[in-house]
């Protein structure tokens, strides 16, 4: 089991779009994947229980993941949330 | 009456005055009784059925979008349908506590609704709204209650609160402009409003309660301001302004009709310089011929890697079907290498340091994920992508770049990918060596694009920065246009395009002057494009040809000035 602190950059935070992104990347591996904030946890895989965080920008989450493939599934994820979920819109004019 | 004022955010520009309806989302009704346990498995059928005609209409709206971040949040929606979770719990709710599919529904949403909000404070809040939608209309499926909302045209739209879907349903109605009650400019009916084109102003707090129905109100979303039964005066006013847009909108399109030629028929092309994603309309808007400079920094500074090559080759192959039949000129990654690498000590003269093509080759993988996302794309779009290589100062540069661009095509052949053999690569022409030695460089390349910016600071030694010597700045100088004449003549002698993409061809006198030294290619801001146009349009080339020979031969910048003032 992979644990690991990661913080959210992006301006807009864990909204709707991140949230699916993640989830979708989250989806194609085989490890569950659980995220803990606010000592609360939800499935990483469920976009509902994502967004129910409602983590905004600087929010600490813990990744948890767990399964055959969980080295991968975490580069992957951290990647997706270091990067800001690739958020290039929206600067106000 | 008096004329009431009220004020909200910005959130999509435009002016627009109508009669104001009011929209209200009705909450469904939910059953309150329990099931008998016969009745369990038509609930979770019904509750199945309703997530995937929910499913279907969103996957209707986005199969109809062309707006990126509409698809997305529509695609964001499809996902909480698709939620496994949630599927589960609505389930586990009818079976286990006998409740009807829409209670069962309102009780597991309620549950995420109540979480949110509770940990939800500034900019996410109201993002809930999302999941109310999707409850909502779960629930109005399974009860066959198909609410067809009561849509207004042509009406200024005042709601507590729109979701996205709701948006976008309204747009279809031709709603002029959208008031809510709710919501930040970065909220998602906000998003959506501003792709769309829908002057809207969000945030203006008790806007439904205190507007009546069918009054009179005029929307001013670019001041993020509703004025409710505006006085004669104020609607003379805005009358006015609305006037005003429409005549330059209007000249606009006259100008962008007629054809680009000039008024004794010589032709030219105009091209937009873009660096992302929503500029795409305005080129469209202001018709431009494509993109004579594609900026990609932007995708590199917002990663903090450089193995993204497939989000650059989905930015690249949006703009070129965006602008089909056109030509898309790429330019690659010109950017000071101390800016992404943790480079220990800081450049002395970033300007005349690593950068552009000096970082490209000494970073190879950079170079080469840019060049497979690139060459993808002009596979998949043959004949209309070009590569532009910044800060070129030799020709071994140029070589080592055309060797990458081989090596790349063989790969992507090896697997499989589509390639265009011609791509034709060009170069900036920014520092002033590559200019006095145009003709030599003119040989190996495909086409040459004047960067004016760049070279009138490195020919004049001026940081444009400094504002103790930004006087000494000037694109009017005429030893810069000494140096132009000599790329548009090596240009002509070996029959290779040469273009202009920096801030002169958007002054349009000096794209007159441009046009009568022989270049016919010109790329700028494209809200800079009509004035240029109009321009070339009204004038004949002889006259632009006296004007380039009268700049050649004056000697300060004085001088020039006039000659450019007079014309």
């Amino acid at each position: 089991m992979i644990k690991e602190k990661v913080t959210i950059v992006n301006k807009a935070g864990l909204h709707a779009r991140p949230a699916a992104a993640m989830v979708k990347l989250a989806s194609r591996y085989k490890s569950d994947f659980f995220i803990h904030m606010y000592g609360y946890k939800v499935n990483g895989k469920s976009i509902l229980g994502v967004m129910t965080l409602a983590a905004e920008q600087g929010a600490e989450l813990e990744l948890e993941i767990d399964g055959p493939d969980e080295k991968e599934a975490a580069e992957a994820i951290i990647e997706l949330i270091n990067d800001g979920f690739g958020e290039v819109y929206e600067e106000d004019e | 009456m008096q004329e009431m004022i009220l004020s909200g955010a910005p959130a999509s520009p435009g002016i627009t005055v109508g009669k104001a309806r009011l929209y209200k989302r009705r909450r469904p009704m939910v059953s309150g009784r329990h099931i008998p346990d016969m009745d369990v498995e038509q609930h979770i059928n019904r509750f199945n059925r309703a997530l995937s005609v929910a499913e279907q209409e969103l996957q209707d709206l986005i199969a109809g979008q062309d707006d990126e971040e509409a698809v997305e949040l529509l695609q964001a929606q499809v996902a909480m349908l698709n939620d496994p979770d949630l599927k589960k719990r609505v389930e586990l709710e009818i079976k286990q506590a006998n409740r009807p599919a829409d209670a069962a529904i309102d009780q597991v949403f309620g549950v995420y609704i109540d979480l949110m909000e509770e940990h939800q404070e500034g900019a996410l809040k109201r993002r809930s709204l999302d999941l109310a939608d999707a409850r909502d209309r779960l629930i109005q499926l399974v009860n066959d209650n198909d609410d067809t909302r009561e849509i207004p045209d042509d009406a200024i739209l005042v709601a507590h609160e729109l979701s996205p879907r709701e948006v976008i349903e309204f747009s279809e109605h031709d709603i002029r402009g959208i008031v809510m009650d709710r919501g930040g400019i970065t909220s998602h009916a906000a998003i959506l409003a501003r792709s769309m084109q829908i002057p809207t102003v969000v945030g203006v707090e008790e806007a439904s309660k205190s507007i009546a129905a069918n009054e009179l109100i005029i929307l001013d979303g670019n001041q993020g301001k509703v004025i409710v039964k505006p006085s004669t005066d104020t609607q003379k006013k805005y009358d006015d302004i609305i006037t005003e847009a429409a005549r330059k909108q209007a000249k606009i399109q006259q100008v962008c009709d007629k054809p680009n030629e000039t008024v004794d028929g010589a032709g030219f092309t105009l091209r937009a310089n873009i660096e992302f994603e929503n500029e795409l309309p305005s080129i469209e808007r202001f018709c431009a011929q494509g993109v004579g400079l594609l900026r990609t920094e932007s995708i590199y500074l917002h990663c903090d890697h450089f193995d993204d090559e497939q989000k650059q080759y989905t930015f690249y192959g949006s703009v070129l079907e965006h602008t089909a039949p056109h030509p898309v000129i790429i330019r690659l990654f010109d950017a000071g290498g101390d800016k992404l690498f943790n480079v220990a000590e800081q450049e002395q003269n970033p300007f005349l340091g690593w950068r552009g093509i000096r970082m490209l080759l000494d970073k190879k993988t950079v170079l080469k994920q840019q060049l497979r996302a690139i060459l993808k794309a002009a596979g998949r779009y043959p004949g209309r992508l070009r590569i532009l290589v910044p800060m070129i100062s030799s020709l071994d540069e140029v070589a080592a770049v055309r060797k990458a661009v081989a090596i790349v095509q063989g790969e992507l052949q090896k697997e499989g990918e589509e390639i265009d053999p011609n791509v034709p690569i060009g170069i900036m022409v920014e520092v002033p060596n590559v200019a006095i030695q145009a003709r030599a460089f003119a040989k190996q390349v495909d086409f040459l694009s004047i960067g004016t910016n760049d070279l009138t600071q490195y020919l004049l030694a001026v940081d444009r920065g400094n504002e103790r010597i930004s006087g000494l700045y000037s694109q009017r100088h005429p030893a810069l246009w000494q140096l132009i004449k000599q790329v548009a003549d090596a240009g002509k002698e070996h029959s290779i395009p040469v273009s202009v993409c920096g801030e002169l061809a958007s002054d349009p006198a000096a794209a007159c002057c441009l046009l009568g030294m022989g270049i016919t290619e010109l790329s700028m801001t494209p809200s800079a494009l009509p004035a240029v146009k109009q321009a070339l349009c009204t004038r004949g080339i002889s006259d632009m040809q006296a004007l380039a020979s009268k700049v050649l031969e004056s000697t300060t910048v004085a001088e020039s000035e006039e000659i450019f003032t007079n014309f």
